[in-house]
């Protein structure tokens, strides 16, 4: 019997060349060919009597910048992502908007990088209405449309890739304060140069005349729509909202960009991700809600987790720990 | 500012009533409503490994409680409280089934067969999932070349059949491991077996019965199939198998059931669940499996782990831990 040592597992590797002259018996048959395409990205679960959809809108794979984690050495970083079994120097984001079926309302949260990014992207990107589609559910019919901040990976969706409007048949649910800031000329003239300012002009060109006037704003604290409610969490952008979904005595608690991808974030809550607007104040704000995750035991959607990004949290050492949900095949 | 608490959490749950002072701005009558779906996706996830295509094919998962001896060597209470540990329900565990097809790109390969179609009625569609959502992820289960069995437990060799009785493979050569067919079709061994097995002795039985001219057997140490070696893993039962596969400079390892679910089992890997046959040589089995794995750094593919079923292996304390990998949403 053969043993299990390194040495002969690593020797099928180099003796895989040789494998296309065993005689393998079966009548000859055309190959099958690969594929080539991966699975819908979409997946459902309950909380209470509301059905939660997620549609994974992609990924964004990229050369990280040397300040992507500003107030940590790129050694440390990349000795994380080592532990966590990734590529060093590389940062892999994850994009994950849900659909919320409340039983009355047919919601979107957050909307995605947009069908203009999934052609330029060659579909790595910008997949979420065609997931959302492949899950049975027609943009055509949502009815609401919930923001959480304004940066673009969670408003570009809004608008289809001939600027058409995505969802024609929704009203747009914002929160008042970031609002307020990123439509502001004054705040926008007094925007420091780069990320802030593109951000900036960003949000001008997607809040067009036609999504102005579908918008409504909402408040933190306040229920969006029924069993929806706003958590003000600021720091990531100073309007930032994540919210609870409740029903029964069941709840999920939505993050938006509490934190950004967790195998860097969750794990080391005082990490300053570049695109935190006032990185003090997130980190606060990040401390807080995975404090209260885990004394609550409430799992966790995270758009910028893994998909289907949903999870339970554990601290862990300094900082905290997601634990994936186990998929569940049936709903 | 909104502070974030319990309770202003769980006011909006309560506040729910309220909600409806939104006035909506267009679209649907308010609260018509969009049935729910009701229907999960189809657990199919595709990664590439080298040239070779892999796609796991979920078959379902199961449920089932703690208390009554799925781990045979600690106490009741123990098991009990790792199931919430671990964040499932209390005395419950989820156990996950999910074949493997690699396309190799001369071969179409099913490793393991899942618990069968004739099941997937009687469980409502928890289990015996593989057929449709093999058909869901494109795969035409007469175009697979190879069916390699790793042992001979139902969850494994099942689906062979459909739940007519006939075969599920028509096209493909059916490869058993040679230790587990001779243990398993001789009844001098029925004495050897207790508990779940003693329960489980006829199974293979019924299953190959007609075929025992037709299923090939393959010894541990070889290439079963293009690129895919077997390695001996015995303990779960006596001729346990699990495989390397090779493309190129890449590799995984497709582990079989060196554990059951990996929540428990890589955790504590000297716990027994009550399916092992000789659950001493299983656990020295796992401590060797895991050691090489998680020095070598290998993707490891586990029928048990929760879909899509990979992730690398890190030493943790006294046992192991599973990162399970990061979602891919394309290819």
């Amino acid at each position: 019997m053969t043993t299990l040592t390194r040495r002969n597992l690593l020797s099928v590797a180099a003796g895989a060349a040789a494998a296309t002259t065993l005689p393998f018996d079966h009548p000859v048959r055309a190959a099958t060919p690969p594929a080539g395409k991966q699975a819908n990205g979409w997946y459902r679960y309950k909380v209470g009597s509301i059905e939660v959809t997620v549609a994974t809108d992609g990924i964004a794979r990229f050369k990280m910048a040397e300040d992507h984690v500003t107030n940590i050495k790129r050694d440390v970083v990349n000795a994380a992502l080592a532990e966590v079994f990734m590529e060093k120097d590389m940062m892999t984001t994850p994009y994950n908007p849900i659909c919320v079926n409340t039983g009355a309302k047919l919601c979107v949260i957050d909307t995605g990088t947009g069908e203009a990014n999934y052609k330029k992207s060659n579909g790595v990107g910008g997949q979420f209405v065609t997931n959302l589609a492949a899950a049975g559910i027609d943009r055509g019919a949502i009815d609401t449309v919930i923001i959480s901040h304004y940066h673009g990976d969670h408003i570009n969706g809004l608008l289809m890739a001939d600027n058409s409007l995505t969802y024609p048949n929704a009203e747009i649910l914002v929160p008042a304060p970031e609002h307020k800031y990123w439509m502001d000329d004054g705040e926008m003239s007094r925007a420091s140069k780069g990320r802030i300012e593109t951000n900036f002009k960003n949000v001008r060109r997607v809040f067009n005349a036609d999504v102005l006037k579908r918008v409504k704003t909402y408040d933190w604290g306040k229920d969006v729509v029924a069993g929806i409610t706003a958590q003000g969490t600021p720091g990531h952008t100073l309007g930032h909202v994540s919210f609870v979904i409740a029903s029964g005595s069941d709840t999920v608690f939505v993050q938006s960009d509490v934190t950004h991808v967790p195998f860097l974030f969750v794990r080391h809550p005082d990490w300053h991700a570049f695109y935190d607007q006032d990185a003090n104040m997130a980190e606060a704000t990040r401390r807080k809600v995975y404090d209260m995750l885990v004394a609550d035991k409430m799992r966790v959607q995270g758009f910028h987790y893994p998909f289907p990004s949903l999870a339970h949290v554990e601290k862990y050492g300094t900082g905290y720990r997601e634990i994936p949900v186990a998929w569940n095949p049936i709903i | 500012m909104m502070q974030l608490n319990r309770r202003n959490l769980f006011a909006g749950a309560a506040a729910a009533g309220a909600a409806t002072a939104l006035t909506p701005l267009m679209g649907r009558n308010a609260n018509a409503g969009v049935a729910p779906a009701g229907k999960q996706v189809p657990g199919v996830y595709r990664q590439k490994l080298g040239s070779f295509e892999l796609t796991q094919i979920t078959d379902g998962a199961a449920r089932r409680p703690v208390s009554n001896g799925y781990v045979v060597n600690i106490s009741k209470e123990q098991a009990i409280a790792e199931t919430e540990a671990a964040h499932y329900q209390k005395d419950q565990v989820i156990i996950p089934f999910n074949p493997l097809v690699i396309n190799t790109g001369s071969k179409l390969v099913l490793i393991d067969t899942g618990v069968g179609p004739a099941l997937y009625e009687k469980s409502k569609g928890a289990v015996g999932q593989l057929h449709t959502n093999m058909a869901a992820a494109g795969i035409d289960r007469n175009a697979i070349d190879i069916v390699i069995l790793s042992h001979f437990h139902g969850d494994h060799i099942n689906g062979l059949r459909m739940a007519d009785g006939g075969l599920s493979f028509p096209n493909a050569e059916i490869k058993v491991p040679g230790v587990e067919w001779d243990f398993w079709m001789n009844d001098a061994n029925a004495g050897k077996v207790s508990g779940y097995n003693k329960g489980a002795w006829g199974v293979p039985r019924g299953i190959f019965k007609g075929l025992e001219n037709k299923v090939t057997k393959y010894e541990a140490g070889k290439e079963v199939a293009p690129g895919i070696t077997s390695i001996a893993t015995p303990g779960h039962t006596p001729g346990h198998t699990s495989f390397a596969i090779a493309s190129g400079s890449a590799h995984a390892l497709v582990q079989s059931d060196v554990t059951n679910i990996p929540q428990f089992f890589l955790r504590h890997p000297d716990w027994h669940v009550e399916y092992d046959i000789d659950p001493s040589t299983a656990a020295q089995t796992r401590h060797k499996f895991y050691d090489m794995a998680s020095a070598e750094k290998t993707l490891v593919i586990g029928f048990h782990f929760s879909f899509p079923s990979a992730g690398y292996v890190e030493k943790d304390g006294t046992g192991y831990r599973l990162v399970p990998i990061v979602w891919n949403p394309s290819i």
